[in-house]
């Protein structure tokens, strides 16, 4: 809402400083977003008198003046002295007030104004015309003013022309400050000033207004009341400058007088108004129109005022033309056929109130946002249309040149009915913790246009609101509007005593902290990526629906790559790693703690899920002078994993090669299903070559995805205190000699079960192939065995007992020979 | 050759190389040549034997002030040595502790966003708050209509909600709405549902945050995300006053901005708190004196908040007249371009690893 200051303080005392009221605003609520400053485009252009006239020495047709501009120019003892300017005008006289742009105006066109001589005589400045000015296109001539006018005078300051306009922005529950008239109230509220609001009545002719139309609602939920007057002759001209200069401060464009009065009309009253043109409109024998309220039919088209045919629904309110054709769009737009033009005889014009709900959807619908729509989806004063209709009637007579036929024809089925509130000021001054004495609660409510009226309890009080308010209508809604004009930076701050309940983070919380702090420890940087996602990514990636749920579709979609809600956080790391490598990054290494989305055919809301995911891409580091660059492989992934799940303690962790059916997405000999026990936590892997070729990458990328809520279910804060070994351990190699197919979790297996409790650990510590020594498809594994008793010493012999036992089971188990012997 | 003679030449000779040798092996090799089974004096000491009774004990302690003597020159040159070994040692262990340490994998680091809301849970958790999460994709009820947001209000356009495929009514969900391209379900614009959540579940007294990610329709740019961070406040007790969201609020500024912020309370409007406002801290840069940074105005906007509307109260099954309490919202991305004066928001979401590791 643009507030122009000239005009807000011809209705209310205004600070001569416009920042003392900005600050006001911004205390109580109405934000001011800019203040912009009008009629400084006039600088260096003044009020002048012409001295002296006489013929240029060397020109028939233009003039050397001696021209009075006041104290506008002065002599080195700062005396006032008149200036001479060439002039080419024909319509003045020696003696006459004038327009003078002196040296550094800046006329519209971008004419800068400087010193100069015109066929040999000097001239400083140029005495203007209206359309050099801008004003208008009259160019028959100088400008010239009343005799009376004072030298000198900013022109700009000499026409009312220079004004303050603040950009208030008004929120949605205050639709009466849409209005110069509520803008008004409210800074009177404010400032605690009276405000005068005066508005003309229209003079009208014996001729009824009700012989030539009538108006019927169809359903008074589309259109709570509907008033209309008969303004007749009106002549489509230039607006005057008073009306021009006040919608120009509002922020429209001066159109022409008709549009000019309806939107001066809506900014002062925050009433939209719509002119018809009464000849358009089909009449009866009696020559009458009759003028219908209804809902649209579905798919019933009108071409609105802006040149578009718009299909309907049956939600939209249309004007129809005695119920048949629409000529407006409800409270959205007019239509094209019943639009005012130079033919125009008889206006009709609608004030009317629609409903706030369906303007508001069909303005969506129909994405046709106008300032009439926006009042009305925030709730126009049906109180306020019948004296809207009056302003706008005598505005018509008196800057068109029309006659206001009697009467109104008022349709207003469901009257406004005043609501009375209670108001309790103790309960409010408790509710704020702020001493609000009552003589202000009923000042501020009194000025804000509410009548309180005392009850015989005391500190409790009647409150009738204004129709204009909608917004009051509860207790709570009043101790808003006193708190905020008394001020919420005055209300002392205190802190509520924690004396009934305690604060903190809950078990899970905290764990999924310790996950992200470990995944940091090892190395990883979070990440944080879009949870909606191109819908091809799924398969982009290789990797199936299967368990995923169905996929979460948004309706409408910013862009081709936001179009579904993720199912897997994946892809984005991915691209993450690609962004990386674009800017020339080649070492990453990220995770990401976040949502996915599985939908549930039959259900509204799908089931969202807590994934943790990582990848890593190039290496650690670059190679230094002591550490060598390590290219990232498998097991840089698998070991963070496993470093992760003995972190939280969960317990019997395994990792075992998964259906690669279902894993397309990962290098099918390097992946691995994640499990503790029998519950799947997840996979981790290299990406398969051809997907990280598929999002743009070079290099080799291991990943893991995690689920994060069997995780924080399965960990275990408090492991059980184990007891340290005292007695001493005996430890003996192995080597083995085994086919490639015989895993390292197979020969860890068997040389548990067979040597028994006594074996405390197993290291693995090399493992060596070499074709023509060892064979072809065989390798040589290197373990470490540690063998101790928890009762006693073991001996030598009894650890190589039982080492023997060991090369035995597993010689037997897995065809394994036994090494260096 | 006397024996005497002999002895004495051992001594003399051994004293003598030992004085001579330069490291310990050199030294055993006297030690063995002299002292050893096949040494030198060994010798001497067995031919013992074959002398005299007067002689013998006259050489015996000779033969031991030898011994003697060449012990405790071995064991003193054997100290001196070692002295020398280890201090050459240490000589030649000398590094240039200005070259770099090993290099490790270097620490990873946690994102912005997520950093900037554990600050703010810890705050909160230490003045006695919970902190609970909603569902992303949310119910019109829970994001507009128990939040007090009147059914035509337009924040519900598709202009400004993401709305999503209703799975529970066919293709197209926009059937029950009444406007087209709007369904039942959506992408919560907001994390204010999960205060509904919370007063449904719990009864009072209610103190919780809610931080998460929230969504709307705003083209990616330097200062929008369609997606972005809030922290959600909810303070549901007997006797809460505005007092107290006030004291709050400013606590919490002082903790995240720093103890020489000022706050300023302004009113506004959101449908599910009454009275509202903004509140904005004073500018870190010029102290409240008007910069380029706060656009001149000595302020910067922080957050939103009020009092809880009695609606929302009834609505969820608290009784407004036994109960007062105030919320809030803040905005994560807000707070950190407030902190480090971001460039552009869109650096939050691209994972750039030369970001990341800055924070």
């Amino acid at each position: 809402m643009r507030v122009s200051y000239e005009w807000l303080s011809s209705m209310v005392k205004l600070p001569k400083d416009p920042s003392v009221l900005v600050q006001e605003y911004t205390r109580t609520g109405t934000e001011v977003e800019a203040v912009e400053t009008l009629g400084t485009n006039f600088d260096h252009i003044v009020t002048a008198k012409i001295l002296k006239k006489e013929p240029h020495p060397d020109s028939d047709h233009l003039w050397v003046t001696l021209v009075d501009v006041g104290s506008a120019n002065v002599n080195e003892h700062g005396e006032p002295e008149p200036l001479q300017i060439v002039c080419g005008a024909q319509n003045f006289e020696e003696g006459n007030c004038i327009v003078t742009a002196l040296e550094g105006a800046t006329l519209p066109g971008d004419i800068v104004i400087k010193k100069s001589k015109l066929r040999g005589v000097a001239s400083c400045g140029m005495n203007c015309s209206a359309r050099e000015l801008g004003l208008s296109a009259d160019h028959s001539g100088i400008m010239i003013l009343p005799d009376d006018t004072p030298c000198g005078i900013p022109f700009g300051q000499f026409m009312g022309m220079s004004d303050t306009v603040l950009d208030c922005e008004i929120t949605p529950n205050r639709p009466d400050c849409l209005s110069m008239i509520g803008m008004a109230r409210e800074t009177g509220a404010i400032l605690h000033e009276d405000i005068n609001i005066d508005l003309p009545v229209p003079t009208e002719v014996e001729k009824k207004a009700e012989d030539l139309v009538d108006v019927t609602i169809d359903d008074p939920e589309l259109c709570q009341r509907y008033v209309a007057r008969v303004v007749s002759g009106v002549k489509i001209g230039p607006s005057p400058d008073w009306l021009v200069k006040r919608v120009t401060a509002a922020g429209s464009r001066s159109i022409n007088n008709v549009v000019d009065v309806t939107n001066y009309v809506m900014y002062l009253t925050g009433q939209p108004l719509h002119a018809f043109d009464l000849g358009k409109l089909e009449h009866d024998e009696q020559g009458k129109a009759h003028i219908v309220v209804r809902a649209a039919y579905d798919d019933e088209i009108i071409t609105t005022l802006d040149g578009t045919e718009r299909k309907l629904t049956h939600d939209m309110a249309v004007i129809t033309d005695n119920g048949k054709t629409p000529v407006a769009l409800a409270g959205v737009m007019g239509g094209q056929n019943s639009e005012i033009d130079d033919s125009t005889v008889d206006v009709l014009l609608e004030s009317a109130s629609f409903s706030h709900a369906h303007t508001s959807r069909t303005s969506r619908n129909l994405q046709l946002f106008s300032e009439a729509a926006m009042r009305f989806e925030r709730t126009v004063d049906p109180e306020g249309c019948a004296i809207a209709a009056d302003l706008a009637a005598a505005l018509f007579a008196d800057v068109c040149g029309g006659v206001v036929l009697a009467g109104r024809i008022d349709e207003y089925p469901v009257p406004w009915e005043p609501k009375t509130l209670v108001l309790r000021t103790e309960r409010l001054r408790d509710m704020m913790g702020a001493p609000i004495d009552d003589e202000f609660c009923v000042e501020s409510l009194e000025r804000l246009g509410c009548k309180v009226k005392e009850t015989t309890v005391a500190h409790i009080f009647s409150v009738v609101s204004p129709s204009y308010r909608p917004d009051l209508e509860r207790e709570i809604d009043l101790y808003e509007e006193i708190v905020r004009l008394w001020g919420e930076g005055d209300i002392a701050p205190t802190i509520p005593a924690a004396r009934n309940h305690s604060g903190g983070l809950t078990v899970e919380q905290a764990r999924k902290r310790i996950v992200t702090q470990t995944l940091r420890s090892l190395g990883l940087n979070e990440s944080l990526s879009y949870a909606f996602v191109p819908s091809d990514d799924l398969e982009r990636l290789h990797m199936t629906e299967q368990g995923r749920g169905s996929v979460v579709e948004l309706m409408h979609p910013m862009s081709s790559d936001w179009t579904v809600m993720r199912r897997t956080l994946i892809p984005g790391l991915l691209r993450s790693i690609g962004v990386n490598q674009r800017h020339g990054v080649q070492n990453v290494a990220l995770y990401e703690v976040g949502r996915v989305y599985f939908g549930r055919p039959g259900h509204a809301q799908p089931r969202e899920h807590e994934y943790v995911s990582g990848v890593l891409c190039g290496s650690w580091h670059e190679a230094t002078w002591n550490s060598p660059s390590q290219p990232f492989d498998f097991f840089d992934i698998k070991g963070i994993v496993e470093a992760l799940l003995n972190k939280l303690n969960i317990q019997k962790i395994r990792f075992r090669v998964p259906n690669i059916e279902e894993y397309g997405f990962t290098h099918p000999g390097q992946v691995a299903e994640v499990l503790s026990g029998g519950t799947v936590l997840g996979w981790l892997g290299q990406i398969h070559p051809q997907v990280t070729q598929e999002f743009e990458i070079d290099s080799k990328v291991f990943a893991f995805e995690l689920d994060l809520e069997h995780i924080l279910q399965l960990a275990n804060n408090v492991a059980p205190y184990e007891e340290i070994p005292t007695l001493p351990a005996v430890s003996l190699d192995l080597a083995l000699l085994v086919d490639e197919g015989v895993s390292a979790e197979k020969l860890e297996q068997v040389m548990k079960s067979a040597a028994g409790k006594n074996l405390e650990t197993i290291r693995l510590f090399d493992i060596y192939r070499d074709a023509q020594k060892l064979g072809e498809g065989k390798k040589s594994m290197a373990f470490a065995l540690t063998y101790r008793a928890q009762d006693h010493t073991l001996t030598s012999e009894e650890a190589s007992a039982l080492h023997a036992k060991v090369c035995d089971k597993v010689f037997r188990a897995t065809g394994a020979q036994v090494r260096g012997e | 050759m006397s024996i005497h003679d002999e002895l004495n030449g051992i001594r003399e000779r051994a004293l003598q190389q030992i004085a001579l040798v330069h490291n310990l092996r050199e030294l055993d090799d006297v030690r063995v040549a002299f002292a050893g089974k096949k040494g030198e004096l060994t010798a001497v000491l067995r031919g013992m034997g074959a002398l005299s009774q007067e002689e013998r004990p006259l050489v015996g302690k000779l033969a031991n002030e030898v011994r003697a003597q060449l012990e405790k020159a071995l064991d003193d040159r054997k100290v001196v040595l070692e002295q020398e070994a280890l201090t050459n040692q240490i000589a030649s262990e000398t590094v240039d502790i200005t070259l770099p340490g090993r290099q490790l994998y270097p620490l990873g680091h946690q994102h912005l966003v997520n950093s900037i809301i554990e600050e703010i849970e810890d705050f909160f958790c230490g003045i006695g708050y919970r902190v609970v999460t909603g569902p992303h994709v949310e119910t019109e009820y829970y994001n507009f209509t128990a939040l007090n947001t009147p059914p035509d209000h337009p924040s519900r356009s598709a202009r400004d909600t993401f709305y999503v495929v209703d799975d529970s009514c066919g293709a197209d969900g926009s059937i029950t709405t009444g406007v087209a391209g709007e369904s039942n379900v959506l992408l919560r614009t907001q994390t204010s549902g999960v205060q509904v959540h919370t007063m449904e579940s719990q009864k009072p007294p209610i103190y919780m945050i809610c931080p998460g990610a929230v969504f709307r329709p705003d083209a990616a740019d330097p200062c929008h995300l369609p997606q972005f961070h809030q922290v959600e406040g909810l303070v549901v007790d007997k006797g809460i006053t505005f007092g107290d969201l006030k004291g709050t609020l400013d606590a919490f500024c002082k903790a995240m901005f720093g103890q020489d912020r000022a706050t300023r309370y302004r009113p506004h409007f959101f449908p599910f708190t009454e009275p509202s406002c903004e509140v904005d801290i004073s500018c870190g840069v010029c102290h409240g004196k008007g910069c380029r940074f706060c656009k001149n105005s000595g302020w910067l906007e922080i957050l939103g908040c009020g009092m809880v509307d009695p609606n929302v109260l009834s609505m969820s099954g608290i009784d407004p007249e036994e109960y007062s309490g105030f919320a809030f919202g803040i905005g994560v991305e807000r707070v950190a371009c407030l902190r480090y004066d971001l460039p552009d928001l869109r650096m939050l979401v691209e994972g750039d690893m030369r970001f990341l590791r800055q924070f």
